[in-house]
Parts: C-alpha cells; sequence; structure tokens
C-alpha cells in the first residue's frame, strides 16, 4: 500500500470511526446508568437523519403520507442539524418515559426493557415508513453552501481526497466530543453520572433527583444518535426507514470493545472499527460489514470488559 | 487423629490487599469447628477458598489428604463438601422441595434423554429423590411447607432449608455461614442443639462461621479466630476465651 | 377459495414455526442463558436443506432417495447446528447476562455476512427453488405439527427431570448451583445445543415450504422478535414461547385491515405487553387459576418478585 493510499484510509477511517463514537456515546450512556441497552437508539439514529433532511432540504417523495409535500422554508444545514438532534434528544427523553421508566418503576426484568426498547424501535421506524415510505433521499450538492464538493492534494505524486463532507462529519464529531468531555468532566451532571456509574445506590446520597437526570441523559443519548444519524445520511444517503439497524449493531461492537459503559472506551472503540474497516481491502469489501462483529465475537471470548473496562468481580 | 479438611498455607489477595495469609489449621472427623473473627477477618473467603468458589493466591485445602485447590465447584461438592451462603443463595423460584431435589443432583443419575422418555429406572429414581426430599425437609421441620416457594418463606426457615439442601447432597463435610444471623434467642438455641443433632446423625464434620460468641462456646469443638486474614489462636473454647490476643482483637471490641 | 385456503395454510404454518422457533430461545432462557442465536442455526438449517435440495452434486442423493431427502435434510441441519453450537458455545457461555446476549448476536451477524458473500450460499440473492416436500401449503401441516407436539412433551417433561431442575437451578442461581454440585457449564451448553438443534430443524423443514433461502432469513430482528414471544408469552414454562409465538406473529395479520400502520401497533404492542404483562402471558394466566395445579412440582409457577 503506497503513502497515499495510507493516508486516504486513515482519513476516510477516522471520519466513519468519528461518527461511531458519538453514536455509541449515546449507547454508552444509557448503560453506563441503568445497566440496559437501549435498543431503539439506532432508530433514533434513522429518525436524526430523516429529520435533519426534512428540515434542510423540505421536499418529500413520491411516497407515504407526505408524498409530494414540502416545508416552505428550509434551514440551514448546521441549523438543520442541530435542531434534527434536539428533537432526536426529546423523542428519547419519551422514550424514556414511556417505555423505561415504568419498568424501572416496578422493579421488572431487565429483559423486557430490551423487548419494550425494540418495540420503540418498531414504532419509531414503521411512523418514519408511514410517513414517507421506503425511498433513498440523497442530501443535495449544494447543501453546505458555497462549500466545494472535495479538496484534493498530492501525496507522492499520488491523489488525496477529502470530501467535505468528511471534513463536517469530523469537525462537529469533535466539536460534540469536546462538549460531552467538558460536561462530564467538569459539571454538576458529570459528577453525578460518574457517581450513578459507579454506585447507583450514591445518587440520592448526592441529592440528585434520579429520574431527571436520567431524562437529561436519555436526551444527551438521543441528540448523539440523531446527530450521527443525520451526518451518516448527509454521506452516503439515507437508506430507508431501516438504514439504522446495522449502525445500531455495529454500535454495540464499539461499546463492547472499548469496555460497556465507558465513555472514553466507546470513542477509542469507534475509532477503531472505522479506521480497521477503511482497511479492509477492496477485493474484500463485502466482508467490511462483518469487521464489527468479528471484533465483537473475539473481545467478549478474550477480553468481555473491552479494552478500557474494569474487570468486575463477582461477589460471593 | 486424620484430618478431614487440612488448611495448608492458604492465601488470596485481591488487587493487592491480603484477606488471608498463610493460614494453616486442620480439622478432625466429627468435630464441630468454628471460625470467629471481626468482620472482614476473612472468614467467608476462607470457606469461598474451601468450595471453590474463588482460586486460592498460595497454598492448598485438602480432604482426606486429597487436593480440593483448583477442582471446580461442582466437583467439590460432588466429594462430599457441602455449604450454605452468609446472604442465603436459595433457588428463589422453586418450591423448597425442589430446592433440596436440586442437591440431590451429584447423587443421580438421569440423563437428558432418560428424563424426557420417563424411563422405568428414571421415574424409580425421580420418586426416590422426591421421597429422600420430604424426609430432609420433615427433619429440619419444613415438611408442611414443601410446596411453596424458598422465596415465599420466613427467613428463619430459608435457613433452615438451606441447610436442608446442603444436607441433601450427602455431604461429610458441612460449612455453615453464619447459621444464627437473623434469628431470635429462642431460635438460636434451638439451633445449637439441631447442628449437634444433625453431625451426629449424618456423621458430618462442621465448619462454622458465626458472630454470635456464646452459641460458638457452647457448640464447638474447637475455634480458630481469625483477624486481618491471619490466624491467631486455635484451640478450646475455653482456652481460646482466655487468649490474650483473641480479647484484644475480637472479645474485647464487642 | 384454494388460494384462500392455501393462504390459511401458509399463516397456520407460520405461527406454527414461530412458535417453535420461539421454543428455541425459550431452551436455554430454563438455564438463565440470554442467547439469541437461534436465527443464526435457523438460517443454517435452511441453508443446508436448500443446498442439498438445489445443487447438482446431490442429485443422485434426491434420486434415490426420494422424498426420504428430507428427513435426511432435517438431520444433517440437527448435526450441523449441534456441532457449531458446541463450537459457539463452549467458549461463549463463560459470558453472562448481556455479554452472552451480544456475542450470539455477533454469532447471527457473522453468518448473515458469510451467507450474503459465499457463492455456496447464493450470494445476496440466496437460493431459489428449493424442492417442495408437499403440493399445498397445508401439506406442511404435516411436519411442523407434530414437531410442535414432540418439542412441547419434550420442554414439559424436561421441567420436571433432573436435567430441567438442573437447569432451572442454574437460572435462579448459577454460584449455588455449582456449589451443590452442578455441573453449570456443562448444563449450560447442553441448554444451547438443545436450542440450536430445534432451530436448526426448523430452518431445514421451513426453506422447502418457503420455497426460497437467503440472507434475510436470520437477522438481528429476528432475535428479538423470539425473545419477544418468549418474555411476552411467559418464560418460565415451555407453554410461554408457545402462546407468545402463535399470538404475537398472528398480530400483524390480525392488524392487517389497519394496511401501512399496523407495525405501528405492532411495536406498541410489544411496548405495552412489557409493561403490563410482567410474568408474560401464561404466568399472569397461572395467577388466575390456583386451584389448576396438582400434583409436587409447580414448574411453571411465576416468581412473585423476578
Amino acid at each position: 500500500m503506497g503513502t497515499a493510499q495510507l493516508i486516504q484510509n486513515l482519513l476516510n477511517g477516522i471520519s466513519i470511526g468519528s461518527v461511531y463514537a458519538i453514536f455509541a456515546l449515546g449507547y454508552t450512556l444509557v448503560f453506563s446508568i441503568l445497566g440496559i441497552i437501549n435498543f431503539a437508539h439506532g432508530a433514533i439514529f434513522t429518525l436524526g437523519a430523516y429529520l435533519t433532511y426534512a428540515l434542510a432540504v423540505g421536499q418529500f417523495g413520491i411516497n407515504g403520507l407526505l408524498s409530494g409535500m414540502s416545508l416552505e422554508r428550509q434551514l440551514p444545514f448546521a441549523l438543520a442539524l442541530l435542531v434534527g438532534s434536539v428533537l432526536a434528544g426529546a423523542i428519547g427523553v419519551l422514550v424514556e418515559r414511556f417505555a423505561f421508566r415504568p419498568l424501572r418503576n416496578r422493579g421488572a426484568d431487565p429483559l423486557l426493557a430490551l423487548v419494550s426498547s425494540l418495540g420503540v424501535a418498531l414504532v419509531i421506524v414503521n411512523a418514519i415508513q408511514y410517513l414517507v415510505g421506503a425511498e433513498i433521499y440523497t442530501f443535495p450538492a449544494g447543501v453546505y453552501g458555497e462549500l466545494p464538493p472535495a479538496l484534493m492534494f498530492q501525496v507522492s505524486g499520488h491523489p488525496v481526497v477529502i470530501r467535505t463532507v468528511q471534513a463536517i462529519i469530523f469537525a462537529v464529531c469533535l466539536l460534540i466530543l469536546a462538549v460531552v468531555g467538558y460536561l462530564v468532566r467538569f459539571t454538576k451532571f458529570g459528577k453525578a453520572l460518574r457517581a450513578v456509574a459507579e454506585n447507583p445506590a450514591t445518587a440520592s446520597l448526592l441529592g440528585i433527583s434520579v429520574d431527571r437526570f436520567i431524562l437529561v441523559t436519555f436526551f444527551m443519548s438521543g441528540f448523539l444518535g440523531g446527530t450521527a444519524g443525520a451526518l451518516v445520511g448527509t454521506s452516503f444517503g439515507v437508506a430507508g426507514p431501516y438504514f439504522g439497524v446495522t449502525y445500531g449493531l455495529k454500535g454495540l461492537a464499539v461499546i463492547v470493545l472499548g469496555g460497556l459503559g465507558s465513555i472514553p472506551g466507546a470513542v477509542l472503540g469507534g475509532v477503531v472499527i472505522g479506521l480497521s474497516e477503511a482497511f479492509v481491502p477492496a477485493d474484500y469489501g463485502a466482508y467490511k460489514e462483518a469487521v464489527a462483529f468479528a471484533f465483537l465475537f473475539i473481545v467478549l471470548l478474550f477480553r468481555p470488559q473491552g479494552i478500557l473496562g474494569r474487570k468486575q468481580l463477582q461477589k460471593v | 487423629m486424620n484430618p478431614v479438611i487440612e488448611v495448608k498455607g492458604v492465601s488470596r489477595s485481591f488487587g493487592g490487599l491480603m484477606a488471608l495469609s498463610e493460614v494453616s489449621f486442620a480439622v478432625g472427623e466429627g468435630e464441630i469447628f468454628g471460625l470467629i473473627g471481626p468482620n472482614g477477618a476473612g472468614k467467608t473467603t476462607l470457606f469461598n477458598l474451601v468450595t471453590g468458589l474463588m482460586p486460592v493466591s498460595a497454598g492448598s485445602v485438602e480432604l482426606r489428604g486429597k487436593k480440593l485447590t483448583g477442582l471446580s465447584p461442582h466437583r467439590i461438592a460432588e466429594r462430599g463438601v457441602a455449604r450454605t451462603f452468609q446472604n442465603i443463595r436459595l433457588f428463589k423460584g422453586l418450591s423448597a422441595l425442589e430446592n433440596v431435589m436440586v442437591a440431590q443432583h451429584a447423587r443421580t443419575r438421569a440423563g437428558l434423554f432418560s428424563g424426557v422418555l420417563r424411563t422405568r429406572a428414571c421415574a424409580a429414581e425421580e420418586r426416590r429423590v422426591e421421597r429422600k426430599g420430604w424426609e430432609i425437609l420433615e427433619l429440619v421441620g419444613l415438611a408442611g411447607r414443601g410446596l411453596e416457594l424458598a422465596s415465599h418463606l420466613a427467613y428463619g426457615d430459608q435457613r433452615r432449608l438451606e441447610i436442608a439442601r446442603a444436607l441433601a447432597l450427602e455431604p461429610s463435610v458441612l460449612l455453615l455461614d453464619e447459621p444464627a444471623a437473623g434469628m431470635n434467642a429462642a431460635e438460636k438455641h434451638g439451633l445449637t442443639s439441631f447442628i449437634r443433632e444433625m453431625a451426629a446423625r449424618f456423621r458430618l464434620t462442621v465448619l462454622l462461621i458465626e458472630h454470635h460468641v456464646p452459641l460458638v462456646m457452647d457448640l464447638c469443638d474447637r475455634i480458630a479466630v481469625l483477624n486481618f486474614g491471619e490466624l491467631i489462636a486455635i484451640g478450646p473454647p475455653a482456652e481460646v476465651r482466655a487468649n490474650p490476643a483473641v480479647i484484644e482483637a475480637y472479645l474485647g471490641a464487642e | 377459495m384454494g388460494h384462500f385456503l392455501d393462504n390459511n395454510g401458509f399463516l397456520l404454518v407460520t405461527l406454527v414455526q414461530q412458535a417453535l422457533l420461539a421454543m428455541s430461545l425459550y431452551f436455554p432462557l430454563a438455564a438463565g442463558q440470554l442467547s439469541l442465536a437461534s436465527p443464526g442455526f435457523y438460517a443454517l438449517g435452511g441453508y443446508i436443506a436448500a443446498i442439498v435440495g438445489t445443487l447438482d452434486y446431490f442429485a443422485p442423493w434426491r434420486a434415490s432417495l426420494g422424498w426420504l431427502v428430507f428427513p435426511l435434510e432435517w438431520l444433517l441441519a440437527a448435526a450441523a447446528s449441534a456441532l457449531l453450537a458446541l463450537l459457539v458455545g463452549i467458549p461463549a457461555l463463560r459470558l453472562r447476562g448481556i455479554y452472552l446476549a451480544l456475542a450470539t448476536i455477533a454469532f447471527v451477524e457473522i453468518l448473515r455476512v458469510l451467507s450474503l458473500n459465499l457463492e455456496i450460499t447464493g450470494g445476496a440473492i440466496g437460493i431459489f427453488g428449493v424442492p417442495q416436500l408437499f403440493e399445498s401449503r397445508w401439506g406442511y401441516i404435516a411436519v411442523f405439527g407434530p414437531l410442535l407436539v414432540c418439542t412441547l412433551v419434550f420442554g414439559h417433561r424436561l421441567e420436571r427431570s433432573r436435567v430441567g431442575r438442573a437447569f432451572r437451578a442454574i437460572r435462579e442461581d448459577e454460584l449455588a448451583a455449582d456449589a451443590m454440585g452442578i455441573n453449570t457449564t456443562r448444563y449450560k451448553v447442553l441448554a444451547f445445543v438443545i436450542g440450536a438443534v430445534l432451530a436448526g430443524v426448523v430452518g431445514a423443514m421451513s426453506a422447502p415450504f418457503l420455497n426460497t433461502w437467503n440472507a434475510r432469513q436470520g437477522t438481528f430482528d429476528a432475535s428479538i422478535a423470539y425473545l419477544a414471544y418468549v418474555l411476552i408469552g411467559g418464560s418460565r414454562s415451555i407453554w410461554g414461547p408457545l402462546f407468545g409465538g402463535m399470538l404475537l406473529a398472528a398480530l400483524p395479520e390480525v392488524l392487517r385491515p389497519l394496511k401501512d400502520s399496523r407495525l405501528i401497533i405492532n411495536g406498541l404492542v410489544l411496548v405495552f405487553a412489557s409493561i403490563y404483562l410482567p410474568q408474560g402471558i401464561s404466568g399472569t394466566l397461572a395467577r388466575f387459576s390456583p386451584g389448576k395445579r396438582k400434583g409436587a412440582l409447580p414448574a411453571g409457577e411465576p416468581q412473585e418478585d423476578a
């Protein structure tokens, strides 16, 4: 592999890896405080993509209830992304309020939370299908305003291409990671988050309203999932209501690889899997989709606590 | 006297913290042997090491001269070492009778297909297991509650059911982890004679962790005292009671 | 009229098939293991039947065995599933709870990507024209029906046997079961293999029934659907997955008049059932008929504070 190819792969890997990272962060935030996996996270990812598309482009296709309709005003992409993500966060809050909290209050079998969150995923995905059908939506070229579609430069005589959307993805993810890092590290919320992740019983000692705290976490989780979906959607197109399913599963591989419940672990896991996928040779491109799951399986067999997770001692 | 259980220089550390360091003692046939010491002295850890629920960091445990260390818990149980747990670990969703039937697992044979096909031998075995289950429940005074879920039993009954479950394994060594915890004075008194009776009837060697000092002094033939993971005294109750190190570490602190 | 009957036959067989797949998830769960691997073994069994049924290499077998090639396919599927389950199960079953579930999700996804890319599985298109065992859809009830009855009897008797008690003890408290002389690894693997063999055989029966087989047959969504069948039906006895599988698989059909919004309702039903039927349908029914249960072994009793 030439230097140019190497750099190209690195750039591609880091760009997609950073999306995996923020998406997986959404999973891991919820897991670290509730100890459950929110299977609706993939659906919220999808929702974020559709919302951002609707706000930025405002044109619907020829299927579903909204066929042929359009919104009168379109938002600039950045604003659409922000509003779309906030709405996805709000849906996250609703999911917690109506699908998780009743189970938690009753002290139900945690497995039921899996089924309940899958039910929510079904509702979201099929509601999207009901409204706009199963067609593929792609963001038009001019959506970022005046920016050129790609930057190209030469490395030892070979071209390396950075698509504008890749740069945007990377910048947005970096910004989000910085904000999340700040929140977790330096605010009361972050302190509470770490305390609850360590030991849920301490939360009440710290004077935290647990229900409100969990709502905030679900909002952040939904926001992150929605942003990730919107970014992937701008890059590769919004490939129908089910396009979040694969990302939802890959996200699981990411958080396990990094260490279930570990925030830096989710970021590291995302970048590692993004890079690994980017380095799959083109001849075996079809197997790219299996990389994350091979990681997931192998990590679980040999180091279930992940790269950054701590080994849990079993209490007798 | 050939020891039944011999603990040889056993150590266990948790991330650099020594929970037990080089503990050695032997328990003889038919003995009722008490383990006492302040909280965190390493008593339950010692039980976990003997029953294979945790690996030792160093040393070994032998049963009648054969090494137990390194065997998995169910192998150790098969060899006749049964235990109860400090925080009661019954099979809560099973009936009391089923709890006692499960413990006969290692003493029975029925496989997957003979069980499902209900072969003649298997049905006979099943009847035997159930009959024996009732007998053991009768013995601990729970015959009337055999069909109730373990989780529905009163606390004291749960403690007795746990002993019954351990007895159903047909052990030669019984490890009891704080059997009197949560019992009132009358129940504690009853427990003393109950343990004696069981030990005599089933020819058991008993190791017992207990915080209630009068009960231990009354019941045990010998007592070992652990403090911060070290064995600081061992001997008959009267001797241990008089030991200054023990008084300082444990009895004095009460 | 014939068309109408055929559609109903298709539906009925599908319900039985879904109930069987729910049971394939129930067996590991009975031993406390949350395995979502069933769709992987189901897909494997189906591919075996589809390959034996269509590949030229097996033409002599088909010619000489006649219809007996079908039972042979089931046996092959059972054997292959058992083997793969041992291979995957022995290392994977050291994992607990959600970790095991994730490992089995990875297993299913890896198999799916493989089947999408291998030549022998027909790649993304899959395998078409799998030979039929019966002329009408109704006919398949003759194979799925007996399998269902056998599995029910098997599961029901298992609950009241030495091995079944060991499963349930592990489910209640693995560590205590180990300390009581139960070889927990062995029984966890056994439960996993039972589920795998059942899913594999159902797959091998389904390929002729569906006439075609492809990578969409074993997906993550299916894993969770089966889990929903079991939990909503009730996970403490074999009747749970029967009820849950039949009812939930019928739901999209019942809701068919609602057309496009029916899957939304389906999702809502899952959410509400999780919240309002904590012990599943069979557990809830059992609570309202206390006098019904007799004998010494209340195997299917719901746990009050599960």
